[in-house]
């Protein structure tokens, strides 16, 4: 896998992401006033999911306080992916970090619904929304 | 009018891609609504990645995917040689109404594949699973 050294956010956080786009995912990570904003574009489903959670475990190891999931530009998720946003969930709560998602749509906020994870993760219909929410 | 797709896949997760793009072709043909595309690629996966993990002891086997797109209602149906697995009974109901200490890792492909279709009825024949799926379009 490659890795891309990225500065990006107001913080000039430095960490390092893995470039994702091979099975038809991208992942592209911000830092905003200590948390860290993952907006995941294309497919997660059971050919790359393990790409995901790898992707979402180095942006918990670099994040300071909070994890955004970004999912605007989500087309598709499969228990396969939800898989890893729980085990991230788990992870964030265990380290006592703030966790959420935003901009669920259609079919990507039915299935997150149907699996009662909006219930358990807070659930945020856009990113300005998420970013108040766990910076407040 | 009815229209017929019919593929045979490998046990591997790399074919999840060739069903992908299979079912976004024929649903765009059918004009399928986008959301019945996505239930229909989620119903595939959760079912298909489930015949390739848990199916067989070992080795590349293949199965059979028929899709019928009809006016009123689409028929998918699975037909694998691997080891006898009826999702109608086979499968824990997971507790979506659990707090998140509580959730298990998983479980939740047969119930995802329950909620979205309409219908489902399960076979054992000739040392074959047969799934049957009905969406109401």
């Amino acid at each position: 896998m490659d890795v891309d050294t990225q500065w990006k956010g107001s913080r000039r956080t430095l960490f390092q992401a893995p470039r994702i786009g091979s099975e038809g995912m991208n992942t592209n990570w911000e830092s905003h006033d200590g948390a860290i904003v993952a907006t995941v574009d294309g497919r997660v489903d059971g050919a790359n999911a393990h790409e995901f959670q790898e992707a979402l475990e180095a942006v918990i190891k670099a994040s300071e306080s909070a994890v955004i999931l970004d999912f605007e530009q989500l087309s598709y998720i499969s228990s396969a992916g939800l898989r890893v946003v729980l085990l991230a969930a788990k992870e964030l709560r265990k380290q006592g970090k703030q966790f959420a998602v935003c901009s669920l749509a259609g079919s990507i906020l039915e299935v997150f619904k149907i699996s009662g994870f909006d219930q358990i993760i807070p659930v945020h219909s856009t990113q300005a929304e998420a970013i108040a929410a766990v910076t407040a | 009018m009815s229209a017929r797709l019919s593929l045979t896949v490998k046990t591997q997760a790399e074919e999840l891609a060739r069903i992908t793009a299979a079912v976004e072709d024929f649903g765009e043909r059918e004009e399928w609504p986008p959301d019945l595309v996505f239930r229909v690629n989620l119903a595939l996966e959760e079912l298909g990645m489930n015949i390739m993990n848990h199916g067989y002891d070992a080795g590349l086997h293949e199965f059979d995917i028929t899709l019928i797109s009809e006016d009123d209602t689409l028929t998918i149906e699975i037909i694998d040689d691997g080891r006898p697995f009826d999702p109608l009974h086979d499968a824990k109901q997971p507790d979506v109404g659990a707090a998140i200490e509580d959730r298990p890792i998983g479980g939740l492909g047969i119930y995802f594949v329950r909620e979205m279709m309409d219908e489902m009825h399960y076979r054992r024949e000739d040392g074959k699973n047969h799934l049957t799926l009905v969406s109401r379009r």
